[in-house]
């Protein structure tokens, strides 16, 4: 049996850039030439505390973007990290978005919280594609959670991007209301794709107005977040059915994981 | 059923099996059957006389216990697995220290020869399970199970009893050897039969004295042995179509029913020799500049093993029952082309409360 390569071995990258998104949360811009696709995740490795499953938000020249909150014990430690830090983290790990079954369709990404680190990428990558229209709608649960502020004038010249926040601001002149509001307004072929990455009900409520229009749960994709130890489907936490969210994931096609997904407690 | 090994067969008197048992000890770190605290457990063993030669294991639903028995592998499979030695309760996985503000890795892969006496139908094609999950149907093939794994000689024994929680019979897994060992034994009233069952297997029996070759008669006796071992047993379901019945059943109320008895204690899946699924922990020294990543058992009973933030996704003790048995007898099917339960029934036994696996598939499945 020749040597295998060891599935939990960290790289470092060097931490190039910290953007405070909003309180909590943080993006890092960390050095690394290791090549991803959108969609995957890496495991972000916080000393003595633990990993955490973080989706890859975005890859510039030479760098990889990841956007973390600080949530558990191993996000809290990583939103420590400064410029000139090192982060250390295995993967990519997962699926990618499946971009070519959009082409010269209309594709509507659906982001609900920090579910749009999850879509950031491919939707910056869906504006250079052959995408005969492409929507992303946006919910947001309150004007100060709102992420990537700084992005969403060039997202709005070049595509149909909609943010709406669930609860009202003063200082928000946009939409107020739920995601799904947003959505049923919307006008959308019947064979759109779609993209979305959000908490599980905003997912499941999107699927039912989806099928409304005309959607079949065959055109939607939706990234999963579940429990991950190892990341490469040999821990068991992530199952969901028969797949392993890790490995078979974190995208799936929703009418292969409906029956798991909509169940409760499975 | 009357067959003969693929490099023939051998007669050995209980010297034999002795001497088989010193050569295997001069090369491999040997894991066989001993008694321990009232138990038959898998161990690491020195001498042969450990061996629980001339004791039969009595087992039910929540009920264990050791007998007199005449005769020497008059046993079953040990209370634990073997699983304890290849995917250990806990294993280091990485060593990560600080130094100079930046973190340095250590990685320390044990390989081991390691040498399996005496495993039986159940185990071997739980091992069989085992390479699946952690290196034949898993993209990221497993270097710590690997390491552990590449060397093991096994020596497997035919059973001739089984108890009333053993069902190999009904997963199609026994209780006849077939495939997987270097070299089987069968009890025969004349001997010991010892089949060989790979070219390693052939040297080191090669340079056992105390042997003859066997006889078309002890082939005979061995298929006779083993009817009478199967007919210890009975068929509780039907296997063929099971995974299609389950995935059907995954709303049936007989679920909830289930949490009535079942208290979520894990047991069911430590004694299991297929239960695969980890936690990994980080054990730090007391001046942080030290930790170590360590893989250790976990459970789908356990409450926080579905949780995400503080979200439980399983939070009723039904719906972690429902996991683990539709994880065996429909999900594994889909994942690893195998069911993920060998029919050893150690979950059965060792259940505090005595809920009998085979008894719920039926109820579920087939009622």
């Amino acid at each position: 049996m020749p040597t295998l390569e060891n599935p939990y071995l960290l790289k470092a990258g060097s931490v190039e850039k910290v953007i405070k998104e909003c309180e909590g949360v943080y993006t890092f811009h960390v050095r690394t030439q290791e090549p991803a696709y959108p969609g995957q995740y890496n495991m972000l490795y916080a000393f003595g505390v633990g990993e955490a499953p973080i989706t890859i938000a975005s890859m510039g020249e030479g760098y990889m973007v990841h956007t973390v909150r600080a949530v558990g014990d191993v996000t809290r430690q990583i939103d420590q990290l400064k410029e000139g830090d090192y982060l250390y983290w295995r993967g990519p790990y997962g699926n990618r978005w499946e971009i070519e079954r959009a082409y010269n369709k209309t594709l509507l990404i659906i982001s609900g919280g920090l579910g749009l680190a999850a879509t950031r990428w491919v939707f910056e990558e869906a504006l250079n594609k052959p995408i005969k229209r492409l929507v992303h709608l946006y919910g947001s649960k309150d004007y100060d959670s709102l992420l990537y502020r700084y992005l969403y004038e060039n997202w709005s010249s070049k595509a149909e991007f909609h943010i709406t926040l669930d609860r009202p601001d003063p200082r928000w002149k946009g939409k107020v209301g739920l995601i799904t509001e947003l959505l049923k307004e919307l006008e959308l072929d019947e064979d759109t794709i779609v993209f979305t990455c959000g908490p599980d009900p905003m997912v499941k409520a999107c699927v039912r107005i989806l099928q409304e229009k005309g959607i079949p749960p065959s055109n939607i994709y939706a990234s999963l977040e579940r429990h991950m130890k190892c990341s490469v489907g040999t821990c068991g936490h992530c199952m969901i059915g028969p797949y392993f969210v890790c490995k078979d994931g974190p995208i799936f096609r929703y009418d292969l994981i409906r029956e798991y997904f909509e169940r409760k407690e499975v | 059923m009357e067959s003969k090994g693929k490099g023939g067969g051998y007669l050995l008197s209980l010297e034999g099996i002795r001497e088989l048992f010193d050569r295997l000890r001069e090369k491999y770190r040997v894991i066989a059957p001993k008694l321990k605290d009232g138990l038959i457990a898998f161990s690491e063993v020195d001498n042969f006389e450990s061996l629980p030669f001339g004791y039969k294991n009595v087992e039910a639903p929540g009920f264990y216990s050791l007998e007199r028995s005449g005769g020497y592998f008059t046993y079953t499979h040990p209370y634990n697995s073997f699983k304890n030695f290849l995917h250990p309760p806990e294993l280091a996985l990485i060593k990560v220290k600080k130094e100079d503000g930046k973190l340095r890795f250590q990685v320390h892969i044990q390989e081991e020869a390691l040498c399996l006496f005496d495993i039986r139908a159940c185990d071997l094609s739980a091992l069989k399970v085992l390479d699946l999950v952690f290196l034949h149907k898993n993209p990221h093939p497993d270097p710590y199970y690997a390491g552990l794994r590449k060397g093991l000689f096994v020596v497997a024994v035919n059973c001739t009893y089984a108890t009333s929680t053993c069902f190999c019979s009904t997963m199609g897994t026994g209780p006849e050897v077939k495939e997987g060992y270097d070299l089987l034994i069968t009890e025969l009233s004349e001997g010991f039969l010892v089949e060989v069952g790979s070219k390693r297997g052939g040297e080191i029996l090669e340079k056992v004295e105390n042997k003859s070759d066997a006889e078309r008669r002890h082939f005979k006796e061995k298929a006779q042995r083993l009817g009478e071992t199967e007919a210890m047993m009975r068929v509780h379901f039907e296997r063929e179509g099971l995974p299609e019945r389950l995935y059907g059943k995954m709303d049936s109320a007989y679920w909830e029913h289930i949490e009535k008895r079942c208290v979520a204690c894990t047991s069911c899946t430590q004694a299991c020799p297929t239960c695969f699924c980890f936690d990994i922990l980080e054990r730090n020294n007391l001046e942080l500049e030290e930790s170590l990543r360590v893989r250790v058992w976990d459970s789908c009973f356990s409450p926080s093993f579905a949780t995400v933030h503080r979200f439980n996704l399983r939070h009723s003790v039904h719906s972690r029952y429902r996991q683990w048995l539709m994880h065996k007898f429909a999900y594994w099917v889909d994942q690893f082309d195998c069911f993920g339960c060998v029919g050893c029934g150690r979950c059965i036994t060792w259940c505090p409360v005595g809920i009998d696996i085979r008894e719920e598939v039926r109820r579920i499945a087939y009622a």
